[in-house]
């Protein structure tokens, strides 16, 4: 992992240190790993790089932390979306994101009950934006963090 | 760069979102630019000049700068592609290209593009004296265009190497003894004499001098470099000989014990292609060729014995894989049945003696026969696929073979001008042939009206287990599925990977429903699922282990968006017709290689294996309870049949590819391994999505581990 992405996972840690510490028993960690949209031989080279995002729900407030690296262009915006494993779907927020093309990723945001429960049954996403692929670069299914534990 | 230069609003509830935002979630693209010089028309050579630049950006990732070919795609100059194209027309090769071409969609190439980059193929491959501009509708021969073609009919190329390239005989080495029909049945523990080594297919060898125990102390026996070229080979080993299918139609006999070459038979066409197994049967080598001929060689001498026709190349039609030996016949099947012609595709039985042709089974069912119905009010000559380009399996009890079929082409419904309701029999089915008559027994149609170019095609696994009798199956839908092998009855499945391809697949009768928007994908439409067209599992055989019940495969987790292409109905076109894209499997972690172990009788998962490197070989189990598969990060490895563990591990060449076999000579047991290039979908999938794992791009070899004496 690079630097940066130490740097942000420390980040993590005390954010999610301070803010997970009174209500610890309804935490739910969350993770996306971030990987290339749908791409050919032709378009490999031109949609790059991967990230990770830890997504840490209490009540109905996600927090999301997260960073990526090694895109082909700068991000220029990131969204949490709805649908399905491997259904791309509509946005549901958009999230804080550096521009650059390797960043940080952020938002603390207030769900609706049916968000949560969409969060809960696999069916949002996390995609971010560059300029070079503006419908997408980079996108990652969220799942819980212990679904990866294998 | 620091953290501070994240501005972080720390505002709650964020869902506004700007319009330009939005926008840019969208996937449309910039309107198509002409790229095709207007002025007072083009001529051929204009066309050339700007299909040299489109060609460039939108076909030489695969085809390469100059049309020589990459691991992706298939040359496009010279004799391999006149042979195949000469005979054709310009309109024809036009249309295939653009149903067709380039795979991951068709962008922004307008028809006056398309005919461009024709122009500068054709130009590429020396046509020559054309003085008209080439349109959609140019029908010359185009073999009849090209000089040096013509020239060349009256002076002949220096041949490539043809028949016996070097002379030996097994006997110097070892007595021989004729592979008997019992023989191949029940065979001896240190042979493994047909693909998959029993006629049930269970990639099982009972030895077990390598073992659990001392697996760690496995070392390198032996090597031998192959010939290069596209390459899934599985070796077959009697008596203490190695017989070795090589790319191009090459078959070489080796000694077990030290690799010492003893014959080598070229027996054509030279082409580097791919030919994934042979067949063993009395004293014959028998093969299946890339041209779809089927060649019997002395398997002391490699001398060859007969030569018969399985299909009309000319045709387009072709062979991947070799025959198995079911009583005294070759059974075959057949690929490259995509066109729109009469003929289609079947499955052969040939006497292994004489070569003397005795059935064949048609896979596609005609209007008027059984099963004609389900194909719409589609004409003969435009129902096409159903491939059987995967080696069934053999039960002598039943006297039946075991078979899968490939789907439906076009792969979209609405490219083939039929829907969702239109089953297509017997495409994407286990069929249970008579070995005698060649007459169905059952059929059973994993997925009718196949929708996203998900074979159900692969090896049929048999397995005895108390008083039932089995049949497994597992295709790129990743669906292990277990049926009654006399009556053809579902029996279960179960999902080996995430697919979300199906929303409901009935537990009593198996019956699978497709999502909605599949089911109703218009032209030009992309779906987004999983698994891909690598599959699931694809062509690499899975291993049934009898003494723990546990069904072991080889699987791949990605997944695939979709758009179907419009073909036209005219004879000699067709195709595939459809744009693809690829990306990681979700929830996966980007693991694409998976090794997945089911009970079969409770069709439950026992253990899984998840790494980063897809896998490129069949399983093999051992009684000596052992696991071995191979990855595209050169990685071979033994794992613990019960629990996944990885015992021992070392790193080829290159890429490990193909089926591993067990055999034993005078009490010494070996494990043999290929290292290959090529293998379709399921390396130029992973190529575009693990693209941080590399390899030499050659280094076809056979490695031979043993424990040391
Ligand atoms: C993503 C890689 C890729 C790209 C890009 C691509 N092709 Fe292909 N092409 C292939 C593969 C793989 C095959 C073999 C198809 C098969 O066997 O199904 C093929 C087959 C062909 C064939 C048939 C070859 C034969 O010998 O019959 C032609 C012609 C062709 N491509 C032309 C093109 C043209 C023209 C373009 C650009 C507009 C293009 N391709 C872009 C991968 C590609």
């Amino acid at each position: 992992m690079n630097k940066f992405g130490q740097c942000s996972i420390a980040l993590i840690a005390t954010i999610l240190g301070v803010l997970s510490a009174p209500a610890l028993a309804q935490t739910e960690v969350y993770r996306a790993r971030l990987s290339p949209m749908p791409t050919t031989p032709q378009t490999v080279n031109e949609i790059t790089g991967e990230g990770e995002v830890i997504l840490t729900l209490e009540g109905n407030t996600l927090t999301v932390e997260g960073s990526f690296s090694g895109m082909s262009s700068a991000a220029i915006a990131a969204h949490l979306h709805n649908g399905p494993p491997a259904q791309p779907g509509p946005v549901a927020h958009a999230l804080e994101v550096q521009e650059a093309a390797s960043g940080d990723i952020f938002a603390m945001l207030e769900l609706t009950d049916e968000q949560v429960q969409a969060l809960r049954d696999n069916a949002l996403y996390v995609q971010v934006h560059s300029e070079n692929n503006g419908p997408g670069e980079l996108r990652g299914w969220i799942y819980l963090r212990s679904h990866f534990d294998s | 760069m620091t953290i501070s230069k994240l501005k972080l609003s720390k505002q709650i509830g964020i869902s506004l979102l700007l319009g330009g935002a939005l926008a840019a979630c969208d996937s449309g693209s910039a309107p198509a630019e002409s790229t095709v010089a207007v002025a007072a028309g083009p001529s051929f050579d204009s066309q050339a000049s700007s299909g040299s630049d489109l060609f460039a950006t939108n076909c030489a990732a695969c085809h390469g700068a100059n049309l020589e070919g990459t691991r992706l795609g298939p040359l496009l100059t010279g004799g391999a592609f006149l042979q195949r194209w000469g005979t054709q027309t310009p309109a024809l090769l036009l249309g295939n290209i653009q149903a067709n071409m380039p795979p991951g969609g068709s962008g922004n190439l307008s028809d006056d593009d398309y005919v461009a980059i024709v122009a500068h193929i054709l130009n590429e491959n020396g046509v020559d004296s054309v003085t008209e501009p080439l349109t959609a509708s140019t029908d010359f021969t185009i073999a009849d265009n090209v000089s040096a073609v013509v020239a060349r009919r009256e002076r002949p190329e220096p041949p490539a190497p043809q028949g016996l390239t070097v002379a030996g005989n097994t006997e110097d080495f070892v007595e021989f003894v004729p592979l008997t029909t019992e023989r191949l049945e029940n065979p001896d523990p240190a042979d493994w004499p047909s693909h998959r080594r029993n006629p049930h297919g269970h990639s099982y060898s009972p030895l077990d001098q390598i073992n659990t125990d001392n697996v760690r102390g496995m070392t390198l026996e032996w090597v031998w470099n192959m010939h290069e070229g596209d390459s899934e080979p599985a070796p077959l080993v009697y008596n203490g000989i190695v017989y070795l299918i090589n790319p191009g139609n090459v078959i070489q006999a080796l000694d077990g014990r030290t690799g010492e070459l003893i014959w080598e038979h070229w027996t054509g066409p030279a082409n580097g292609q791919d030919m994934r197994n042979i067949a063993m049967y009395d004293d014959k080598i028998i093969q299946a060729t890339t041209d779809a001929r089927l060649v019997a060689l002395d398997a002391r001498t490699g001398e060859q014995v007969w030569e018969t026709e399985i299909a009309d190349s000319s045709l387009g039609f072709s062979n991947s894989s070799g025959p198995i030996i079911a009583d005294g016949k070759v059974i075959t099947g057949l690929a490259g049945c995509a066109r729109y012609i009469p003929e289609d595709c079947y499955i052969s039985a040939h006497d292994a003696t004489t070569g003397e042709l005795e059935w064949r089974f048609n896979t596609i069912a005609q209007a008027g026969e059984p099963g004609g119905d389900t194909w719409g009010d589609l004409d003969n000559v435009f129902r096409a696929g159903g491939e059987t380009w995967i080696t069934g399996t053999y039960d002598p009890e039943t006297r039946l073979t075991y078979w899968g079929t490939a789907q439906q082409k076009p792969w979209v419904p609405v490219s083939r001008h039929l829907t969702i309701n239109d089953a297509g029999l017997f495409t994407n089915s286990t069929v249970a042939v008579d070995i005698d008559t060649g007459s169905l027994d059952w059929y059973f149609q994993h997925v009718p009206a196949e929708a996203l170019d998900l074979d159900e095609v692969f090896e049929r696994v048999l397995v005895n287990r108390g008083d039932e009798r089995l049949v497994f199956s597992l295709g790129k839908y990743g669906i292990l599925w277990k049926n009654d092998r006399v009556s053809g009855e579902f029996r279960g499945f179960a999902e080996t990977v995430f697919q979300n391809s199906f929303t409901h697949i009935d537990p009593e009768t198996g019956a699978v429903t497709y999502r909605e928007d599949i089911q109703n994908a218009q032209l030009d439409q992309w779906t987004s699922s999983c698994p891909s067209s690598a599959g699931g599992k694809d062509w690499h055989s899975m291993t049934y282990h009898p003494p723990t019940g546990l069904m072991i495969a080889p699987l791949s987790q990605t997944c695939l968006e979709n758009a179907a292409r419009e073909v036209d109905l005219v004879q000699g076109g067709g195709g595939l017709a459809a744009s693809r894209k690829f990306f990681e499997m979700p929830g996966t972690d980007g693991k694409l290689g998976k090794l997945g172990a089911y009970n079969i009788d409770t069709m439950e998962e026992a253990w899984s294996f998840e790494q980063r490197a897809s896998y490129h070989t069949g399983t093999i189990s051992t009684g000596g309870n052992l696991l071995f598969a191979g990855d595209l990060d050169r990685y071979f490895r033994a794992h613990d049949v019960e629990t996944g563990e990885v015992l021992w591990e070392t790193r080829l060449g290159t890429s490990v590819q193909g089926h591993p076999v067990a055999f034993a000579i005078d009490g010494k047991q070996y494990i043999a391994v290929t290292a290959a290039l090529g293998g379709t979908s399921p390396r130029t999938v992973p190529s575009v999505i693990a693209t941080e794992i590399t390899y030499p791009d050659h280094g076809n070899a056979i490695y031979v581990f043993s424990l040391p004496d």
